[in-house]
């Protein structure tokens, strides 16, 4: 990897048709700016990206990428990583993406520990089906197909990580650049599943999450003296429903990731030109 | 016709019937003798019946056959499972000392061996079907030393003393049986060869294959029958470097392996029943993201959850067409225990060589029978490996575009774009689900929509003018009579054959491996006068293809039972099928 990457480098050349002001261009400058922090170049980083508005990240970042199935950006990104431990793979997508169509493999992405990173684009709504109540809506958030909000409480993918014997949660806001780059670089730097919920606010179709509310309620942990290797803290904050919180809550210090217990090491894509050496012994195994 | 010798144990699950006839099936092989086993989870009755039934011979035998001479009966329940085919020569081993009465039909020999007694003297009661083992050898004149081999294969690895524990209790069986009975009225014998053969299953042969083929990454969900698949793997691909994760469903599982599959290891999935349904979604992605993907399918017994322990054929037109839109693919059927190595070995070089899904499509009956071959059947010398169209940090400039953008989609002749792995110098490219542009990026642009859609098709013209897609041929060539199947019911046609002989019946026998792209088999047709096409399935899906294709009419034969044809059973119907009108 050089020295001398950019930031820009990870950009493609298409320019984003998100809605002007949407957090996800705050969420995506984040991401790459911390891609280049830690060192990575578009050739050996692989970026999985859901379906959502949010999604569209594959298309405006370069690197290796895919765009696939909605809800299973996660399954692919574990596949990348276990083929090829020599690669950076940073997983992202939507809250729809990620806690509803896809919750089943979130919570089984965080116990499995790979080193990667889970980057969730947060804006509290379906943006790409034009706003729909998502698994992070609030309750009473009234939208064409919840006409008096959905009545049942949001989900809270922290303690849904946290449950699941997370190694490391963190939240940021896509607005508050540095901060926000800050803790996806602590992400992608971390010996395991890095996961970072984003507050990125979706202009078009959530007035009530909005950059002012998050201006005016993000309580933000480092300024809290809060200490991210202390599980009864962290399950404090992250039960705490009163307050959004920015900042890494948990970080397990002894975090040891997938491949190390597994022992998968190996780059699988180099293989011989036919049957390998001692493939006989498979067959005489059967004797 | 084959000298052959039909064995078999039975009794609740959980007796260990399987281990016990899959020894008795090593002993053999050991001695030099074909092996082909089935297993028995078909319950007449109701319960958790299970037998293992063993059909050998010095010559290579590959169908069960309805007769059993020998029965190892642990519950009464067996023998009446097994009424049909027990005969008036039979013996039946069970241990008249346990509670049951036996009820054995006077004709047949009932040789009563005190199984539990004589397994506690050699150690302990859990040994009583070794026992009955010995007892078996004696009846057959089997020499119990080839017994030896198979149990120190089998326990070997739970120390000496169990081993002469079990070796002692098969002693025990056989001189019960010398010292009280005498059976060479039977006329049963066992003749032993030189021959080394292997005693394998077909989902073995697939786990083998994918490792000899350089598959280096599996993700499944456990799921009868294609687990076992997933087990031969776990702790055999380590040893080349490779690794199986355990999903936490199929949707998972199958994005999980085309995950390693964009990074550039030879990845698989297998999957069966329900799980195939769940595997469809990602179906599109594989072939439009133009990712090289084994995924096979251990068809069982459905629709839902149908019969899971038993045979069908079924899952052809989801194979064929599973999936929103149009899925360009390609679906291969082994044919037999070999072919499900061979075959795999093949679909991993189609996939990387035209970037597509490859199915392949194997059953319950091939994944747990186990039959006997010689070794040279698995040349590994004979593995080729190509990887298509991957390119190094050399050969990617070739496919830059002016503004320096890999075309990982490129339009090319033979549809076939280069390929870039991560790691790969200015490689990097995005593929995605969504219709796109060369260099993978989303358009709606009709031109570019329709030339990615015919370079995805224009693959699959390549492959069918580049690839082998013939059948497999036995029985008369220039018979009238032609019969056509797919996958697993090659061998028990090719026995019928010997059946049909007998009768002064010819047949030309075509098993199709291939269902998509498919030989034409219009010529064959034509020059015969009966065409029967024969698959475990209600429908005749392959039946339906045909008569697509050549646009006449065949007959049918179906079974979906559950249980795979027999060799006899099947020169039966093919003779009443020949005398039966052709469907209006
Ligand atoms: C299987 C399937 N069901 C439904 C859809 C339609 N769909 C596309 S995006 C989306 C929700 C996106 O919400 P989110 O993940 O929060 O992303 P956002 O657009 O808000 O960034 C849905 C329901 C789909 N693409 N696939
Ligand atoms: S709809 Fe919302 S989430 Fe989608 S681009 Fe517009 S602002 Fe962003
Ligand atoms: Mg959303």
């Amino acid at each position: 990897m050089s020295s001398d990457v950019r930031f820009t480098d990870f950009k493609s050349d298409k320019q984003p048709t998100w809605c002007p002001g949407c957090g996800d261009f705050g969420t995506m400058n984040g991401m790459m700016k911390a891609l280049a922090e830690t060192g990575n170049d578009p050739d050996n980083t692989f970026v999985v990206a859901g379906i959502g508005c949010s999604g569209k990240i594959g298309t405006y970042m370069h690197s290796y990428a895919l765009h696939g199935v909605h809800g299973r950006a996660l399954p692919v990104g574990t596949g990348v990583k276990m083929a090829r431990p020599d690669i950076e793979v940073m997983v992202a997508g939507g809250d729809g993406d990620g806690y509803s169509i896809g919750a089943g493999h979130f919570v089984h992405a965080v116990r499995r520990n790979v080193d990667m990173s889970y980057v969730v684009m947060d804006n509290r709504i379906y943006g790409l089906t034009k706003g729909q109540a998502s698994p992070t809506s609030r309750s009473d958030f009234e939208t064409s197909t919840t006409p008096e909000g959905p009545k049942q409480p949001p989900v809270n993918p922290l303690a849904l990580a946290l449950a699941s014997g997370a190694s490391f949660i963190a939240q940021s806001f896509a607005s508050d650049a540095l901060r926000h780059q800050e803790i996806i670089q602590e992400a992608i730097e971390h010996d395991g599943f890095g996961f970072v919920n984003v507050f990125s606010p979706c202009v078009t179709f959530n007035d009530v999450d909005t950059y002012d509310y998050f201006r005016d309620n993000l309580v933000d942990l480092q300024d809290e003296g809060h200490d991210p290797n202390d599980y009864e803290a962290a399950k404090e904050v992250i039960l705490d429903s009163d307050k959004e919180y920015q900042g890494v809550m948990y970080q397990d210090e002894n975090s040891v990731p997938y491949h190390e217990k597994h022992g998968v090491t190996e780059d699988m894509s180099e293989i011989p030109d036919g049957a390998p050496d001692d493939a006989m012994d498979l067959v005489r195994e059967f004797y | 016709m084959a000298e052959d010798l039909n064995w078999a144990v039975g009794g609740e699950a959980g007796d260990g019937i399987d281990s016990t006839g899959k020894i008795f099936a090593q002993a053999l092989a050991r001695a030099g003798r074909h092996v082909f086993t089935s297993k028995d989870f078909a319950s007449r009755i109701r319960g958790g019946y299970t037998a293992y039934k063993i059909r050998t011979s010095v010559e290579e035998v590959q169908s069960v056959v309805d007769r059993l001479d020998i029965l190892v009966a642990l519950t009464q329940r067996t023998i009446d499972e097994n009424l049909d085919e027990l005969h008036d020569g039979s013996a039946i081993i069970y241990d008249g000392e346990r509670s049951w009465e036996a009820e054995i039909p006077d004709e047949m020999t009932a040789v009563d061996v005190p199984l539990k007694s004589l397994a506690e003297d050699a150690g302990g009661a859990i040994m009583r079907n070794i026992v009955a083992l010995g007892a078996a050898c004696e009846i057959t004149g089997f020499d119990v030393e080839y017994l030896d081999e198979a149990l120190e294969k089998r326990f070997g690895g739970k120390g000496s003393q169990i081993v002469e524990n079990n070796k002692e209790a098969a002693r025990l069986g056989q001189e019960y049986v010398a010292e009280n009975y005498d059976l060479e009225h039977l006329g049963y014998s066992v003749e032993t060869t030189d021959n080394d053969y292997v005693l394998l299953n077909g989902n073995e042969a697939i786990g083998m294959g994918a490792i000899a083929a350089g598959c280096r990454f599996y993700a499944g969900y456990p799921i009868t029958p294609a687990t076992s698949i997933m087990e031969y793997l776990t702790g055999r691909i380590e040893d080349y470097g490779g690794h199986v994760v355990q999903a936490e469903d199929e949707l998972s599982a199958i994005n999980m392996a085309l995950g390693g599959a964009r990074a550039g290891a030879r990845a698989m999935t297998a999957t069966s029943g329900a799980g195939i349904d769940l595997m469809t979604e990602t179906f599109g992605l594989v072939a439009t993201s133009e990712t090289p993907l084994v995924i096979a399918d251990v068809q069982r017994s459905g629709p839902s959850t149908g019969m899971p322990t038993k045979q069908e054929q079924g899952d052809l037109n989801m194979a064929l067409y599973g999936g929103h839109g149009e899925v360009p693919r390609f679906v291969i059927t082994p044919t037999s225990i070999t072919e499900c190595f061979w075959k795999t070995v093949e679909a991993f070089n189609l996939a990387e060589k035209y970037q597509t899904p490859v199915f392949l499509v194997s059953d319950l009956a091939m994944s747990v029978t186990e039959q006997t071959f010689p070794p040279e059947a698995f040349d590994m010398d004979d593995v080729e490996i190509d990887r298509g169209k991957l390119v190094d940090d050399d050969e990617v400039d070739e496919w830059l575009d002016a503004q320096g953008h890999f075309r990982a989609h490129a339009v090319t002749d033979d549809g076939v774009s280069p390929r870039a792995i991560p790691g790969t110098v200015d490689g990097a490219h995005m593929s995605t689900g969504l219709e796109h542009d060369e260099l993978g990026r989303r358009t709606e642009d009709q031109d570019e929509r329709v030339q990615q859609v015919d370079k995805r098709y224009r693959k699959v013209e390549t492959a069918q003018e580049e690839e082998n897609w013939d059948y497999r041929e036995f029985g008369d060539e220039d018979a009238d009579n032609l019969i056509i199947s797919w996958g697993s019911n090659e061998g028990a046609l090719v026995e019928a054959l010997d059946y049909l002989k007998e009768d002064g019946i010819d047949v030309r026998v075509i098993s199709v491996p291939y269902i998509f792209p498919r030989p034409d088999l219009s010529e064959e047709i034509e020059a015969a006068d009966d065409v029967i096409v024969v698959e475990c399935n209600a429908t005749g899906q392959f039946a339906d293809l045909i008569e697509h294709d050549v646009l006449t009419r065949v007959k049918r034969i179906n079974k979906y039972t559950g249980v795979r044809f027999k060799a006899d059973e099947l020169a039966e119907q093919i003779t009443e099928q020949l005398s039966a009108e052709v469907p209006a």
